[in-house]
């Protein structure tokens, strides 16, 4: 009798739970098609044509409350609604251009009007200028000023947060405002050298520069602030992830961001940054609809960057999807080796 | 490719549930023209046993018109339909053909069918369940027809209610089967049980002689089947259940415990076998909480043919949750509807037995409300049977039971109690 212990790496129909082969189209117990779209929100492989999971019964998001991008290099991008939003405000974009890959994702700040509009030029703006070389300070210009343009008057200002990345030749460039974050996911050994421009600081050993603990303890908020607390990485074993914060947001110790893309802000400067990471990694551009949910939080380490983008989301989801989330993932080096 | 099925699924529901929202109601209402061509293509065979209640209860005048009303029965069948006759004592014995197997009508089998029913008489007891038990027997060698039976008795069962039990769950599935009941001696209870099991319905033939009209009626329905047995399929998210399905038009008629499993989400409900009819079911699922905005499929119905897997319609029950209490509150009219006409039902039911059992206090609320409702929703004649058992004052409200009921409007009132209206046009869009 107990020599019919199943594997744990088995798989199950979706639906019907059944034990299916690796391969099969259908499940051969109850006919359902196996390899169907993953849920977004149970993560069963079991989307049908019209849109629903056939175990949750979840309709699947359409359109801005759930978008997934990849690019040929395997940078993959997902931004979704959340579950406690009414709409994604959140805007992303993904562009490869010969040599360089071009990221920007912007937040609509909730408490301006047309928020999803603010994020939506921003980030058209912005990536579009990335993309034909205008320069990283140049391009969150335009950015500013198209969100500026959207207000009819102070009272009504359409505002937004802003990161960008630009990555080159292992190189890459950070430009934000607000608090939209970038983190460098280490996938290979610990960091040794960091490029004397920049720093990339495994948060485990090295405290942080960027980080302001302070606000974290002030907030009345309970999400993070600042970096990823020391106690959310582990050590570098094989396999393992590792997760460092690269900007510092522009955030009051209360969590209200302190700097926006926006008419009601006036001339808005964005924080520069560039580093050359040595080893292998992705770089991570997110909103705060993810970073909230980072605090002791075991990043994935295997899959495509768009299967880590999902989990990530999943995880996001999972802890309570507060707000609209947005996760782009470029990968750097041998990667995926 | 031939014709395709003409049924439609229509849901009526408010989707819309607060933030605490938890039960989705639905009506689907599924409409036949009866003009169905399977992709099987051939056409549909019928099988009709007529029972016939020949114990001693039934000599007199009733056993001459319970002779007329199944002669009728017989003369009604178009040509090449299969048929038996049974007459049901405390045993029962076919009476038409001379064997267990059945004929085709023909003019001839007509003929020959009468004059075995010509000789029917009556004595003995009366074992329902035995007379259904022999027609199923008979029935099960016409796999592929439209089976059906015509159950008339005019007395109490004799059988022991286990064995009755045992004997109906031998039959479901079985055949069809609609019931008369004659005079003012038989216990709608009991038919009832027989219209639940085995998806007919029941009557009560007030005046003897309108029997053969019914005999007519019940037999022209059912020759206008066409399609032998239709399930309903309901699938319902792995985190939620479903709570009923029940008919609700024409009349109430609860499938819940009449699932069978297809998979830990999806289960078949028996409807029988369709002609050109409208009927409406009420389903009721409860859904784990969600998410304001998110919206999931909560009920996924098909109608289909079990054995060749044909889905003659389908339809989506949706839940949607939101914290815009206008849309959440607001309430769909059928559902509205349908769940009062169940209501009242219930009160019928649970009036009457109290009646029966001496408990005046609760026999006179029930029925006093009964009325109150049957008037609210168009059941005219449901309230002018309750008026002959309980009196309402218009002016004070008192309600008190009426003495010296006649017993057969306390069956008419029983038996009809599971019969629904329509909602009225001006009550639908809401």
């Amino acid at each position: 009798m107990g020599e019919t212990a199943v594997p744990k790496t088995e798989v199950r129909c979706p639906v019907c739970e059944a034990p299916v082969l690796a391969g099969d189209s259908f499940c051969e117990a109850c006919g359902h098609p196996l390899g169907a779209p993953t849920c977004t929100s149970c993560g069963a492989p079991a989307v049908d044509a019209d849109g629903y999971c056939e175990r949750c019964g979840l309709r699947q998001p359409t359109g801005r409350d759930h978008a997934e991008l990849e690019l040929d290099g395997g940078t993959a991008g997902v931004t979704d609604r959340g579950l406690r939003r009414s709409r994604n405000e959140d805007a992303m974009a993904l562009l490869a251009t010969g040599t360089q890959t071009v990221v920007v994702v912007c937040d609509g700040v909730g408490s301006s009007p047309r928020a999803d509009e603010a994020s939506a030029a921003a980030v058209e703006t912005a990536s579009a200028a990335l993309a034909r070389g205008v320069s990283t300070e140049e391009a969150f210009g335009l950015a500013s000023r198209a969100v500026g343009k959207l207000a009819t008057s102070v009272d009504d200002a359409p505002a937004c947060t802003y990161v960008s990345a630009v990555v080159e030749g292992g190189r890459i460039t950070l430009a934000w405002a607000g608090d939209s974050r970038a983190y460098w996911l280490s996938t290979g050994p610990r960091p040794t050298k960091t490029d004397p421009s920049a720093d990339t600081q495994p948060v485990a050993t090295d405290p942080p520069t960027v980080t302001r603990p302070v606000e974290a303890e002030a907030s009345t908020d309970t999400r993070p602030v600042g970096v990823v607390p020391a106690a959310a990485i582990r050590p570098a074993v094989t396999g393992q992830v590792v997760g460092t914060q690269l900007t510092e947001d522009d955030a009051a110790p209360t969590g209200e961001i302190t700097a926006w893309l926006g008419a009601d802000y006036g001339d808005v400067r964005p924080h520069v940054r560039v580093l050359e990471p040595e080893t292998p990694g992705l770089l991570l551009v997110c909103s705060d609809g993810l970073w909230r949910y980072l605090d002791g939080y075991t990043f994935p380490s295997t899959g495509s960057p768009l299967d880590m983008a999902r989990a990530m989301l999943r995880h996001a989801l999972d802890s309570g999807g507060q707000d609209n989330v947005t996760i782009v993932l470029i990968p750097l080096g041998d990667a995926h080796g | 490719m031939g014709d395709q099925p003409t049924f439609t699924l229509h849901i009526d529901q408010n989707k819309y549930l607060p933030i605490d929202g938890r039960e989705v109601h639905a009506i689907l209402t599924i409409n036949s023209t009866g003009t169905v061509t399977t992709e099987s293509a051939t056409p549909a065979e019928a099988a009709e046993v007529i029972i016939i209640d020949t114990s001693g209860s039934m000599s007199g005048g009733k056993i001459r018109e319970a002779r007329a009303a199944a002669a009728t029965a017989v003369q009604t069948l178009r040509d090449g339909v299969h048929v038996a006759v049974i007459a049901g004592t405390d045993r029962a014995r076919v009476v038409y053909p001379n064997g267990p197997q059945l004929v085709r009508a023909s003019a001839a089998t007509r003929a020959e069918a009468q004059r075995a029913i010509g000789k029917l008489s009556a004595g003995g007891g009366t074992s329902i369940g035995q007379w259904l038990q022999l027609a199923a027997q008979m029935l099960s060698a016409h796999p592929n027809a439209i089976r059906h039976a015509i159950l008339m008795t005019d007395g109490q069962n004799n059988e022991r209610a286990d064995v009755f039990a045992a004997a109906l769950a031998r039959c479901e599935g079985a055949f069809v089967c609609d019931s008369l009941g004659v005079g003012d001696d038989w216990v709608p209870a009991e038919l009832r049980k027989v219209a639940e099991a085995l998806l007919g319905t029941f009557d009560f033939v007030r005046n003897q002689g309108d029997l053969a009209d019914f005999f007519r009626n019940l037999t022209q329905t059912s020759m206008s089947k066409t399609v032998a047995e239709l399930v309903m399929r309901v699938w319902v998210p792995q985190t939620a259940t479903l709570k009923w399905v029940k008919q609700v038009s024409p009349t109430l008629l609860d499938l819940t415990g009449k699932r069978t499993d297809v998979n830990p989400l999806t289960g078949d409900y028996p409807t029988g076998s369709w002609g050109a009819e409208d009927r409406e079911y009420h389903l009721c699922v409860e859904v784990p909480p969600g998410q304001i905005g998110s919206e999931i499929r909560a009920g996924w119905v098909k109608l289909l043919r079990p054995d060749t897997q044909e889905v003659f319609a389908s339809g989506n029950v949706l839940a949607q949750w939101t914290d815009d209490l206008a849309q959440s509150t607001r309430i769909n009219g059928k559902v509205a509807h349908y769940t009062g006409q169940a209501e009242l039902h219930e009160l019928i039911q649970d009036g009457l037995s109290a009646r029966a059992a001496g408990d005046v206090d609760t026999a006179t609320a029930r029925l006093a409300k009964a009325k109150q409702l049957a008037v609210d929703s168009g059941r005219e004649d449901t309230a002018r049977l309750l008026d002959k058992v309980v009196e309402v004052d218009p002016a004070s409200g008192t309600a008190r039971l009426r003495k010296n009921v006649d017993k057969a409007d306390a069956i008419e009132l029983d038996t009809g109690s599971v019969r629904t209206s329509k909602l009225r046009k001006n009550g639908e869009g809401s």
